[in-house]
């Protein structure tokens, strides 16, 4: 009996120490100015007068008396946030797919699961100086697509080991079925395979898509202004008057933290396949 | 062409593409004293050459250690307590009891959350005037300014970082815990095993492969450590919170010295490599 409470306890204060940061987020996002610092009276930890203008500054809308609008809307920052990391997403799951059913069913490319093990471990930031140089003279400076390569490349080695665990994983005995029909390899691949993948497929494509959407060091290196993604656009925020748009940021912060939240709870299942590079499988 | 190497090829490309073009790029480059405000483009910054002087700064750049010192600590301060909080939270979460699922699906939100965002949630927890402090002022008024004390602020760091990863340990050790028999666990307290024991003797040799995964993830993200740290602190005080990523960083950016940053990232990318090989080896036996 004891130990039940004991543990409805501990976990109840884990609970507690998980939400606060979001839940303080949440409220701030949702605050006027004037509370978004305790002046000399108490904290307020829920708004006292809830308003949407947090989010109506972000889209050019009516800047307050304390603030003023903006030059730049969030609107271009979401944009490129959802283009880079969903082309990205694209790269990373088209290029990680093929290699790892080329490698599972006809061992071809054996260096691969090593190779991009290591491409992992190092951090990003020691090669950006050539990527930098390299986008630069191609071109690919401050635009969503030179930033979607990058991070199709850097999330290959996830799209890459999801799916050779799902392929490894799936029964041969249907594929060797419809080439006894007389069906070439690339038809089995595409007609056969890939169809049964589909849920394996779109789980993998959903935690790429979360790592894409998470990242802020890389676009933070390759663009400057005009396709700036939310995190990076999010640190920019702040005004000479004011100093920093603490509600504004709050929101923007909230509009940045819903998709992944949304849909690392649809692929719960598949979490601890994709964090551990398939080693688990829950 | 056969078709298993047609479809090898193109993330073959994409590997040879990041990993050999910027080797060599950066192994010339760290050869001179060439930066982007030389008034050369790159290919000409053999006009810069300087043979290995970046090589030999590096033992002499006090900054760069006191970064990698910092990295380190962070490193073995924040992997054993997210393991050990993860693995506690993991034991809890064993058993059934109501409302489980829920209370899964609310833990492992932090490290869903976008890492840039999370630094923002904690840089506005850790203002002077913020909840933190309010929390803390049930024992009396607290004024701490976090965020401008070096130490307190690497202090804020680590526990942004143990909030945002613990689930993470969670999730993969929870996964490994189900996986231990409970028979087995049952017959050793029918006898008389104390709960110490069944864990030392039944569940820790079960889960040796998954504990070393969980720790070797972490620790290698840890290593890697940016994203919140530099939106919470900037690396400062000072450069009080700096750590290799965001020294390298602030290099890259603000001193602009690309040959030297060249010269760093390959000795960096080196070290790593060999660290690597000899943890592998570790590993393997």
């Amino acid at each position: 009996m004891t130990r039940a409470i004991l543990r409805t306890l501990a976990i109840l204060a884990a609970l507690a120490v998980t939400l606060i940061p979001i839940l303080w987020m949440v409220s701030m996002a949702f605050k006027p100015p004037s509370e978004w610092q305790a002046a000399g009276e108490a904290l307020t930890w829920v708004p006292r007068a809830p308003t949407l203008d947090n989010f109506r500054y972000l889209f050019g809308q009516g800047g307050s008396d304390l603030i003023a609008t903006l030059d730049r809307t969030a609107v271009k920052p979401i944009l490129s946030s959802l283009l880079s990391a969903s082309v990205g997403t694209l790269i990373a799951m088209t290029c990680g797919t093929a290699a790892a059913y080329g490698l599972s069913r006809f061992g071809s490319g054996a260096n691969l699961p090593l190779a991009l093990i290591q491409l992992r471990l190092f951090p990003p930031m020691a090669v950006m100086i050539p990527v930098m140089m390299m986008w630069a003279f191609l071109g690919l400076m401050d635009t969503w697509f030179g930033l979607a390569l990058v991070y199709g490349i850097v999330t290959l080695p996830f799209a890459f080991w999801l799916m050779k665990t799902f392929f490894d994983d799936m029964p041969k005995e249907i594929e060797e079925a419809a080439l006894v029909e007389g069906c070439t390899r690339w038809r089995v691949f595409t007609r056969v395979t890939l169809p049964m993948m589909a849920a394996p497929l779109a789980a993998a494509s959903l935690f790429v898509f979360i790592l894409n959407w998470s990242d802020y060091l890389i676009a933070l290196l390759l663009t400057t202004r005009e396709w700036v993604t939310i995190p990076v656009y999010m640190a920019s925020l702040s005004s000479s008057m004011t100093g920093q748009l603490y509600g504004a940021k709050a929101a923007l912060g909230l509009i940045a933290a819903v998709p992944p939240v949304v849909l690392g709870v649809l692929i719960q299942k598949h979490l601890v396949r994709g964090l551990t590079f398939g080693a688990l499988k829950q | 062409m056969k078709l298993g190497l047609r479809l090898t090829l193109p993330a073959q490309v994409l590997v040879l593409f990041i990993s050999v073009f910027p080797l060599l790029m950066q192994l010339y480059i760290s050869l001179t004293d060439w930066s982007p405000l030389s008034g050369a483009p790159w290919p000409r910054a053999w006009e810069f050459w300087n043979s290995f002087a970046n090589y030999t700064d590096i033992p002499g750049d006090r900054r760069l250690w006191a970064a990698l010192g910092r990295t380190l600590l962070v490193m073995v301060i924040c992997v054993p307590v997210e393991f050990l909080l993860g693995l506690g939270l993991g034991l809890l979460f064993v058993e059934d009891f109501p409302g489980k699922k829920l209370a899964y699906s609310i833990l492992i939100m932090p490290m869903m959350v976008v890492p840039a965002v999370a630094g923002y949630m904690f840089f506005m927890l850790f203002q002077s005037g913020g909840p933190v402090n309010d929390l803390l002022s049930v024992f009396g008024p607290v004024t701490i300014a976090w965020l401008s004390d070096p130490w307190l602020a690497l202090v804020a760091v680590m526990v942004a970082d143990i909030w945002q990863w613990t689930p993470l340990m969670f999730l993969i050790l929870l996964a490994g815990l189900v996986g231990v028999p409970q028979d087995q666990l049952r017959a050793a307290t029918l006898l008389g095993a104390s709960p110490w024991q069944r864990f030392r003797t039944i569940t820790l040799p079960r889960m040796k492969v998954i504990i070393t995964i969980a720790l070797a993830i972490r620790a290698i993200e840890a290593f890697k450590i940016f994203d919140t740290l530099y939106i919470m602190t900037g690396g400062g005080p000072g450069v009080a919170t700096e750590t290799i990523s965001v020294y390298f960083y602030k290099i890259t950016t603000n001193d602009l010295i690309w040959g030297y940053v060249a010269a760093l990232a390959l000795f960096i990318l080196v070290s790593l490599s060999i660290a690597a090989q000899f943890a592998m080896k570790r590993m393997a036996r």
